[in-house]
């Protein structure tokens, strides 16, 4: 369940072509472009090799989504016929009647129920679903990234930015905790 | 007339029941938003970023003198503890005369992604411990663990023992390896460092997933079937809005804490073979000597009980208790069962051990 080898090829292909003119255009641009362009939009023209990297390599990076998506759909749909087969060899022909249709309700869910969690306890279908979660964490990334770039461009803190923030937060609150322990003589530096 | 379709008339009559329920259950049940899920009285004796230490007010005089501190999962929110006044863990034990703290980790923001077990146990569960401790006048406290809570708990016995006069644990998460339930076996293959790194704490929605597909048929379609069919029964209604609306809240998990959870628990299993370090201390559990009540659930699907029960044997504890109970991992905590069987065993077993 992995991308083609010749879908690969033409991707990368398609990814050189890409990048190579967008480089040439912007160098050989580049003298008009810093006549033209000024302040933030100058920094938005710079970027614009930036994005359209992202662009490519997000299509990159769906295709191996799609792939572990069609391959998660697969396996649900696999599961779910197995268990409708059980269930028609187990229930050939009940009469329609109250009890006898609760009864079958009851075999129904038991079938399916074991069914499917025996799929959500392979180890093939936890593999799968790590690297479908993988695939779409990688969208996200490129996703990430280019919305920092336009934040960059406009001088707005980006992702990064803020969570450097936060870091130096969460470290400072540790510092000012290790130092209210001390001056309250609850105890010693390391906490205890 | 071959192809004449036979319905029991019973039948018919069963399902136009149904459809009537279906039509009849707005005026009947509340929606999830208009059910405030406190239940029995607290006031926040104590809060410190995102985190409150809440004390219930007592319902009968006191009868122990140690404290008792509940710390509660990560996963979903405290008030499954007390969700129902029949049904209520924490309005049981405080009939029982016992002094109930509770730590509620609140909901973890974009600002707390850094914070890990190190800001967890050495910093919130150890100051919610000092300020019982200084509050009640006790040198230790009785410490309650349940479900992921029992795993911070166990960390925090096993570095501050001395503040721990007995530990009660209730299906904690300990040896992952030996977990055999979905959540482990999603886990153990989830590149967590990336997940972390993309966006920062778990998002709710993972965890979402990991609900959908534990008994789905059983869960997502028998369970609301049975819902419209008691749609009349007043009591039946109220409790499953109840549980509906605790299922569906679940808060985030600040990144570091999850990062290592998901590593040192499930993918490397080093807490049970006391190699886990938190801020630079390595957790023995042959330090944890308090007397040690561990309670599992035979049918628990969330923690399996091969995951809870090595804690039993990994300590040094010489008095120790390990109870299994035929029930599930909430059923344990709150249910008719839990009232009649395991609450009643959990207070005899604390009153023994506790100061008067």
């Amino acid at each position: 369940m992995s991308i083609p080898p010749d879908f690969k090829k033409s991707l990368a292909n398609y990814k050189h072509n890409s990048l190579f003119w967008t480089d040439l255009l912007y160098l050989m641009s580049n003298r008009q472009q810093s006549l033209a362009a000024t302040g933030p939009f100058r920094k938005f023209a710079i970027n614009a090799k930036t994005l359209s990297t992202e662009t490519i390599e997000i299509n990159e990076d769906m295709a191996e989504f799609n792939t572990r998506l069609s391959g998660y759909y697969k396996q649900l749909s696999d599961t779910w016929n197995e268990a409708q087969k059980e269930y028609a060899r187990k229930v050939p022909e009940l009469p329609n009647d109250v009890e006898h249709m609760e009864a079958s309700k009851r075999i129904w869910i038991d079938i399916f129920e074991n069914y499917f969690t025996r799929l959500f306890d392979s180890a093939e279908f936890a593999e799968n679903f790590g690297k479908l979660v993988s695939s779409e964490l990688e969208i996200a990334k490129h996703w990430n990234n280019m919305a920092s770039t336009l934040l960059e461009s406009a001088n707005m803190p980006t992702k990064k930015d803020m969570d450097e923030v936060y870091k130096e937060l969460h470290s400072l609150r540790k510092r000012v905790a290790k130092l209210e322990k001390i001056a309250n003589k609850g105890g010693t530096s390391n906490g205890q | 007339m071959a192809n004449e379709i036979k319905v029991d008339p019973q039948m018919l009559a069963e399902f136009i029941k149904l459809n009537k329920n279906i039509l009849e259950a707005p005026n009947l049940a509340k929606s999830l938003d208009e059910v405030d899920l406190e239940v029995t009285p607290y006031e926040v004796v104590y809060s410190e970023g995102k985190i409150r230490l809440l004390h219930f007010n007592s319902l009968v005089q006191r009868q122990l003198k140690t404290p008792l501190v509940i710390a509660y999962a990560l996963v979903n929110r405290f008030h499954i503890l007390d969700i129902h006044p029949k049904k209520s863990w924490v309005k049981h034990l405080l009939n029982q005369g016992i002094d109930v703290y509770l730590i509620d980790w609140g909901t973890p923001t974009q600002i707390n992604r850094h914070e890990g077990f190190d800001d967890y146990v050495n910093g919130y569960m150890d100051n919610c411990v000092d300020f019982v401790r200084k509050e009640t006048l006790s040198d230790a406290v009785s410490l309650q663990g349940y479900c992921t809570g029992g795993t911070l708990s166990t960390v925090y016995s096993a570095l501050y023992p001395k503040k721990v006069k007995n530990l009660t644990l209730t299906a904690p998460v300990i040896d992952g390896r030996r977990d055999s339930t979905v959540v482990s076996n999603l886990a153990k293959h989830m590149d967590v460092d990336k997940l972390v790194d993309t966006v920062g704490n778990m998002p709710p929605e993972l965890m979402y997933y990991v609900f959908s597909i534990l008994k789905p048929f059983e869960q997502g379609f028998e369970k609301y079937l049975n819902f419209f069919k008691n749609i009349h029964d007043q009591e039946y209604v109220e409790n499953f809005i109840r549980v509906e609306k605790w299922v569906s809240d679940t808060p985030p998990i600040p990144g570091e804490l999850y990062r290592q959870w998901i590593k040192d628990i499930y993918q490397e299993n080093l807490l049970i073979n006391n190699k886990m370090y938190v801020g630079g201390r390595q957790v023995s559990l042959k330090n944890i000597s308090m007397p040690l009540l561990t309670q599992v659930a035979v049918g628990d699907h969330l923690v399996s009980p091969e995951c809870s029960m090595p804690i039993h044997y990994a300590v040094s504890s010489e008095d120790k208790t390990l109870k299994i109970y035929p029930t599930g991992h909430v059923g344990m905590i709150a249910s008719s069962f839990s009232q009649k069987k395991v609450l009643p065993e959990f207070a005899k077993w604390l009153g023994e051990r506790s100061e008067k």
